[in-house]
């Protein structure tokens, strides 16, 4: 029972962390289609405000949430205006344009604060571990579990009852129809380019006290992120929920039986055959076309 | 023959000459040692731009089939070193290290050095069909092809990796034999060894090129295009796709070969996602749909890193300048500098036409310049 628990509980925190930085992807992917390989580094973005804010002025983590919010939103709009607004008519070029601007994000952060691994403080009253269950967790995952599910519900909510969410979903149906009913695409692509980036900043910070903060810290998060997007289908946001929970479950899983390389190799193979015969992902949403 | 394809097969002439003629200048085995490391990667440019340019699939996993051609001949020169590498009974010294009692069956070919070769194309190849075989037959393109080929990466270095065993691990296979024909050894550090690689980026760099003006050459183009055009037409759209990938993947198979001879050991970094994407980074700003545009920009901006990497403060400053670079050609020149050139080359012969006036001729010269502007 204890052992059950405590895999269920191993799997719920990657698959927390995975929807956390899936669910700016999911956004900015499903909506504009735009491959955006930088998001990676909009997480190492974020977790190194997360750093930056907690050395040089003290913050703690949680005050420091919302200024790194609106930091990395700016950064993504800045991003989108200069960038990605000229390449919506070739989206596969997006997939170069965004590598390219990870790989400066990342170097610029090298020359600004260098290569070496930092470390960001858990919040004091978070830094406990409780039992459930007879089982054992950090009290910190399970807040990155609260969190992260608050986001997703956040993130629902916009899309599904506000003004906003809903000329959202019209563009992602059909752009030319939304665009000739009055809705500024360009406005909406760049806002939800803005809000994803700054979600995959709050990603960064929530995850930078679990893990030592690098420049290269994000490319590995990209990977999977994406295979979460593609599992989930890209029109549905509960489908990224389902599947950050499927694929963190099933490498919680796969990693206690072998190990974590192999699980990580079945884990990609699973994904590489899925897409083959299901391109348009586990999850989709109905759509009258 | 046209002339625009006698235009391309000079300039490739000239560059593979110019290439050639290297070691007659240069007596420093270092300097040749690093410019043959340079050629190799220009091959696997030239690997891309096949798929890439030419067939329209962005393979984020170029590398796997370089990675896996470096492998096969990393194992047969392995099996080569002297007895002072090696365990007892001529066992590999990271065998030993993992307590394997006895060579692998599949090792055991690679004592026939001729094996070694022809499995360092064949594995490639197969390894691209059969890949080429599940996507397109699934009619997978795009963004999609682009996932799958790198997902598919990442799993065989991650199973190369994990049979440590068997494979070197994260080590690779080191300590290697000097490869040899028929008893002429190619010191990697040698001019011999240079003119190897250069040779057979000229066979590569030619045959690529006779690729893409065959029939199937056309097609495979006409399917970046209009893909359901052409499958309207009859023809087998999976196929000629797979036959391209394949080409690719042999090419890229020579070059990994080629590449373990020059650097003296094979590692998984080999077919990792850094180096396919810096493949698609010299490709994309040297010239997709260009064999030579994409293997000059291979040579140069690996070659500008390579010459900058000796000073630390300029590395850095050079990958943010790289990163910038790139975004830029990405933006402004979709067709990298080799379509820039063509397109400027393209005005000057309009012009030329337009001066020398004679209407009938103009005619003919105009319409295909009609159809090369829809590509």
């Amino acid at each position: 029972m204890d052992i059950l628990v405590s895999q269920l509980m191993t799997g719920l925190s990657i698959a927390s962390i995975l929807m956390l930085v899936a669910l700016g992807l999911a956004i900015i992917y499903g909506v504009t289609g735009v491959i955006n390989l930088a998001h990676g580094e909009f997480v190492m973005l974020g977790a190194y405000a997360a750093w930056a804010l907690q050395t040089q002025f003290g913050m703690g983590l949680i005050a420091s949430l919302l200024p790194i919010f609106i930091i990395m939103a700016a950064v993504g709009w800045l991003v989108e205006v200069l960038v990605i607004s000229r390449l919506y008519d070739r989206l596969l070029d997006t997939i170069l344009a965004t590598w390219g601007i990870g790989v400066i994000a990342q170097q610029a952060v090298r020359l600004a604060v260098g290569g070496e691994l930092r470390y960001v403080q858990m919040p004091e009253s978070l830094s406990k571990s409780v039992t459930i269950l007879g089982a054992t967790d950090s009290a910190y995952r399970l807040f990155i579990l609260f969190v992260s599910l608050a986001l997703f519900g956040l993130t629902w909510g916009i899309y599904r009852y506000t003004n906003f969410g809903l000329k959202l979903r019209a563009i992602t149906q059909n752009r030319s129809v939304a665009s000739s009913c009055g809705i500024n695409a360009g406005r909406i692509y760049r806002l939800t380019f803005a809000y994803g980036a700054g979600i995959a900043g709050l990603a960064g910070a929530l995850v930078s006290p679990l893990k030592s903060v690098s420049p290269e810290m994000g490319t590995g998060y990209v990977v999977d992120a994406f295979m979460v997007v593609v599992l989930g289908g890209t029109q549905s946001l509960m489908g990224t929920l389902a599947s950050s929970g499927i694929l963190g479950e099933l490498s919680g899983y796969l990693a206690f039986y072998s190990n974590d390389t192999i699980a990580k190799a079945l884990v990609l193979l699973a994904i590489v055959v899925l897409i083959r015969f299901r391109p348009q992902g586990l999850f989709t949403a109905r759509v009258r076309t | 023959m046209s002339g625009k394809t006698k235009t391309e097969i000079a300039i490739c002439a000239l560059v593979c000459l110019a290439i050639l003629v290297v070691p007659v200048f240069l007596d420093d085995a270092f300097l040749l040692n690093k410019y043959a490391r340079y050629l190799v990667l220009g091959m696997l440019a030239i690997a891309l731009s096949l798929s890439w340019g030419y067939a329209g699939i962005l393979n984020l996993g170029q590398a796997t089939t370089f990675g896996l051609g470096s492998y096969c001949m990393a194992m047969a020169l392995k099996l080569k070193t002297i007895p002072v590498h090696t365990g007892p009974d001529g066992l590999p010294d990271f065998m030993v290290w993992n307590n394997v009692p006895e060579l692998p069956w599949f090792w055991k070919p690679f004592y026939s050095m001729s094996f070694g070769v022809a499995a360092g194309i064949v594995v490639p190849v197969l390894f691209a069909a059969l890949l080429g075989w599940f996507m397109f037959r699934g009619r997978v393109t795009g963004v999609y092809a682009a996932i799958i080929t790198l997902a598919a990466m990442v799993v065989v270095q991650l199973v190369i990796i994990d049979q440590q065993a068997y494979t070197g691990g994260f080590n690779g296979i080191t300590d290697l034999a000097q490869f040899d024909v028929a008893g002429f050894a190619f010191d990697a550090y040698g001019s011999a060894s240079y003119y190897l690689v250069a040779i057979c980026l000229t066979a590569s760099l030619f045959i690529a090129l006779a690729v893409t003006k065959s029939k199937a050459g056309l097609i495979v183009q006409a399917i970046r295009d209009q893909e359901d055009r052409v499958r309207f037409f009859g023809y087998d759209v999976a196929f000629y796709k797979m036959f391209i990938f394949a080409v690719s993947g042999a090419i890229a198979g020579l070059a990994g070969m080629l590449y373990t001879i020059v650097m003296e050991f094979a590692s998984p970094t080999f077919m990792g996602v850094p180096l396919s994407l810096a493949v698609v980074i010299w490709v994309a700003v040297g010239g997709r749909q260009s064999l030579v545009g994409a293997m000059v920009g291979a040579l140069v901006v690996a070659g500008m890193q390579g010459a900058l990497s000796e000073s630390e403060t300029f590395l850095d400053s050079w990958t943010l300048v790289m990163g910038l670079l790139f975004v830029l050609v990405v933006l402004f020149l979709p067709k990298g500098i080799a379509g820039a050139l063509e397109a400027i080359g393209g005005r000057f012969e309009r012009k030329r036409l337009a001066t020398t006036e004679q209407p009938e001729r103009k005619d003919v010269e105009s319409n295909p310049r009609h159809l090369e502007s829809l590509s």
